[in-house]
């Protein structure tokens, strides 16, 4: 049965159902806890029977990878998780994506709900509602050493870093409005993509500053050696709570709050508590651990040498190569199409390549991933992968470059070649096949490598659509350690390895080519 | 000796042209062409560059298709309708540049389009190439590749690459053009030994010796006319047109 006509039939139980008798149904559940077997009302964000909850596992000790199976997705908000799908007795899983993704998959219907470390915000209210789970507070960090702060106005003319997406930034605008009217120097907000990265800035000494939460500092307690503290914790009312996000339903958010408050009144959420270390003694130890050694050898080898880092650079490398291969495949017929005479499948080929050349590819991959299901429900169904998106959408963005190149190599080709299969009384195939093709291949195959390599980096855009490649594994190793150099350098060995194997791959194809050069030709012989 | 255009082809001419005219846009690159080619005959096609020498032989075997008049090679009319590749297995072509597929050994350039084409084992098509081979001479370079060759001796895998199809006909445009002097003897050779064997061959060439004393007619045109056709000894010593005359006070004086 398909999934709206699932759907279609929970909505009509409910309507049959008096609300009176609904919510007394509730409040007995609540009552008995979770000894009772009885099924609580199923959420309509429920598809297909299986809670799909989305995060961006980089904000420990909310949601982050923490270990070296990159698809092991651990923290608070994953227990929670965890905990709500036992109480609708249903399987759950676990999508991951950057952090600037969740929102739009979760209006995609992509996820059930958006579990990521994400604060209870009024503007992110007006779209999704948001079911709060644990207390917080906003605190602004520096390096260890630096004197306390007594307002948000002391920061005047710092920098402070922030992870983009997040709701620091219109925070700290609105802080800045405030000291522009003073007549104040305004605060400098710099943005990166990961938290992770925001924490790397303050630790380099670029940055004066990040803004953070709470909790997240009392798990990083251990990682930061000691090297910051908090120098002020805004008095802001908002900035109290992390929440759940789901579609907007008020009868599902009724039914998640009663979950969330039943997970309370049992002991579940003060076991996850403490597994995680949320107590404000965690604070006080942030100094006391000793500073860690420059570049830590045995990191850098468990990185090269783990599963992961493996797995990823394999899907790094599946990926670029089927990507480039089909790219190729598409871009043969398209190139001979704009060598031939002038039609309407030309005017539109110069249109295609025009337009995915000209977009850039971090756009196609979010375009492809995150609005063409709009389009098209049919993308928005499970066995549209994040390795198909890319693989998709690269091979197309790909196949606008290849088409020059093919263009090219089959222009230079002496049209003598044709000419002298023609007269030898070859079809239109053989000459292609047998003639034209491997000249132009000689010709294509250098421009074509650099492309391939160029591709291959490129890969590591998809990991905003959630791909997990070489360059997402190594970040979300990061987030979880800190230990920045390290992975960095294991993401830089495969990389690098990869990209030499491909230039010395060029170097045998290319003794192939030795017709085309007198010296090597003889050399070849002899 | 001109046949009347009026007439139709004849079907026992190895090559038979009535007004056969070609434009490119609105340049008329051959204009109403009338003559006949027997069996075993070889012509030279003479006249100043630009006259239409190259696009009138690239008819024959429909590389450049005409736009009107009839052609009838091996008494088979010539249209839209005719079999590309047998037209062109009994019409055999060399160029003024070899045009040599450089990405194939010599042996494999004389191979591959009777194992393409006519679906000949490997083992006979390179009995036969290496049996040309060692008819232009060049038998011992048969592993190498065109780039590695001189001119002359890629023209001369040009002709053998040619023969390889069995042609009834050999085209051959400028076939020495392109070359030294010394390069030009060995393939004027091969041209001369080729015409003894009794191929029907035209040949658009500047050179006087084989003109003179191979060939049977000399056809003179320009601006994409024939002005004449006659044998090279009354031609050569008394030409009828001025622009015949002309052509020939120039070619003496280079
Ligand atoms: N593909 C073409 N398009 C337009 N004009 C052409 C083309 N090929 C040849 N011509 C013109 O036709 C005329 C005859 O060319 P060609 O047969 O090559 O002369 P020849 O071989 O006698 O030097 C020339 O004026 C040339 O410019
Ligand atoms: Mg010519």
């Amino acid at each position: 049965m398909t999934h709206s006509m699932a759907q279609f039939m929970r909505r009509c139980s409910f309507r049959f159902r008096p609300r009176a008798l609904a919510a007394a149904l509730a409040g007995v559940l609540a009552i008995a806890g979770s000894a009772q077997a009885a099924d609580p009302d199923l959420p309509g964000f429920i598809h297909d029977g299986t809670l799909t909850v989305c995060t961006n596992p980089t904000l420990p000790p909310m949601t982050f990878v923490n270990g070296t199976d990159v698809n092991a997705v651990d923290g608070i908000d994953m227990d929670i998780a965890h905990r709500l799908a036992e109480y609708w007795h249903v399987p759950m899983v676990v999508t991951t994506m950057d952090f600037t993704g969740l929102f739009p998959s979760l209006a995609a219907q992509r996820c059930s709900m958006v579990a990521s470390g994400i604060i209870k915000l009024p503007d992110r209210e007006k779209n999704f509602d948001a079911v709060s789970y644990q207390d917080t507070a906003l605190v602004v960090v520096a390096r260890a050493g630096t004197p306390p702060l007594s307002s948000m106005a002391d920061l005047s003319g710092k920098t402070v870093a922030v992870q983009s997406g997040t709701s620091y930034s219109a925070r700290l605008a609105k802080e800045n409005e405030a000291l522009v009217q003073a007549g104040r120097a305004p605060i400098i907000i710099q943005q990166y993509p990961t938290e992770d990265q925001v924490v790397q800035q303050v630790l380099i000494g670029r940055v004066f500053a990040f803004a953070s939460q709470d909790v997240e500092l009392y798990y990083r307690q251990e990682q930061l050696h000691g090297k910051v503290n908090v120098i002020l914790v805004p008095p802001y009312p908002e900035y109290r709570h992390f929440a759940l996000y789901i579609r907007k339903n008020a009868h599902d958010r009724e039914l998640l709050e009663q979950a969330i408050a039943t997970m309370g009144q049992n002991g579940q959420m003060a076991a996850i508590q403490k597994k995680w270390a949320i107590s404000p003694d965690a604070a006080k130890a942030l100094t006391r651990t000793p500073p860690a050694p420059m570049f830590r050898w045995d990191t850098f080898f468990s990185a090269l040498t783990s599963t992961a880092f493996m797995r990823g650079a394999f899907i790094t490398l599946a990926v670029a190569v089927l990507s480039h291969f089909t790219a190729i495949m598409i871009s043969i017929p398209m190139a001979l199409a704009l060598n031939g005479r002038d039609s309407l499948l030309k005017m539109v080929l110069k249109g295609y390549v025009s337009v995915f050349r000209g977009a850039p590819t971090l756009l196609q991959l979010l375009f492809i991933w995150n609005a063409l299901p709009q389009f098209l429900p049919i993308f928005r169904e499970a066995w549209f992968t994040p390795f198909l998106a890319t693989w998709l959408s690269l091979s197309i963005n790909e196949s606008a470059y290849q088409v020059e190149i093919n263009r090219a190599a089959l222009g230079a080709v002496d049209k003598g070649q044709e000419l002298a299969g023609d007269a030898l009384a070859m079809s239109r195939r053989q000459v292609y096949r047998h003639v034209i093709f491997p000249q132009a291949l000689r010709i294509a195959l250098p421009p074509t490598i650099n492309e391939f390599i160029s591709l291959l980096k490129t890969t590591s855009l998809a990991s905003v659509i959630s791909l997990q490649e070489l360059l997402a594994v190594t970040q979300i190793q990061v987030a979880r350690t800190f230990e920045f150099t390290e992975y960095y350098a294991a993401a830089l060995v495969y990389y690098l390895g990869m990209v030499f194997f491909f230039l010395f791959l060029q170097k045998r194809v290319e003794r192939r080519f030795a017709w085309a050069d007198r010296h090597k030709a003889t050399a070849n012989e002899s | 000796m001109n046949p009347d255009p009026k007439t139709m082809p004849d079907p026992s001419a190895m090559i038979s042209v009535r007004n056969l005219s070609k434009l490119y846009k609105d340049f008329i690159a051959l204009d109403r062409i009338s003559f006949d080619v027997q069996r075993g005959e070889k012509i030279v096609v003479l006249g100043p560059s630009g006259s239409g020498k190259s696009t009138l032989i690239r008819c024959f075997n429909r590389i450049e298709p005409h736009d009107s008049g009839i052609l009838s090679i091996d008494g088979q009319i010539i249209n839209a309708q005719t079999d590309l590749t047998q037209l062109r297995a009994t019409v055999g072509l060399v160029f003024q540049n070899y045009n040599l597929f450089p990405h194939l050994s010599v042996l494999d350039n004389c191979t591959l389009a009777p194992r393409l084409v006519k679906k000949t084992p490997r083992a006979s098509a390179e009995e036969m190439a290496m049996r040309f081979l060692k008819q232009v001479n060049i038998a011992e370079q048969a592993n190498k590749y065109p780039i590695q060759l001189s001119g002359g001796q890629q023209q001369r895998v040009a002709i053998a690459r040619a023969l390889c199809m069995q042609p009834e006909v050999m085209l051959f445009d400028e076939p020495t053009a392109a070359l030294d002097p010394e390069a030009i003897s060995g393939v004027v050779a091969i041209m001369n030994d080729l015409a003894q064997q009794g191929i029907t061959t035209l040949c658009v060439t500047h050179e006087m010796g084989f003109a003179r004393h191979i060939a049977d007619r000399i056809i003179f045109m320009d601006k994409g006319r024939i002005l004449e056709i006659t044998p090279p000894a009354e031609f050569f010593t008394n030409p009828k047109t001025q622009r015949a005359r002309d052509f020939l006070d120039q070619m003496i004086s280079y």
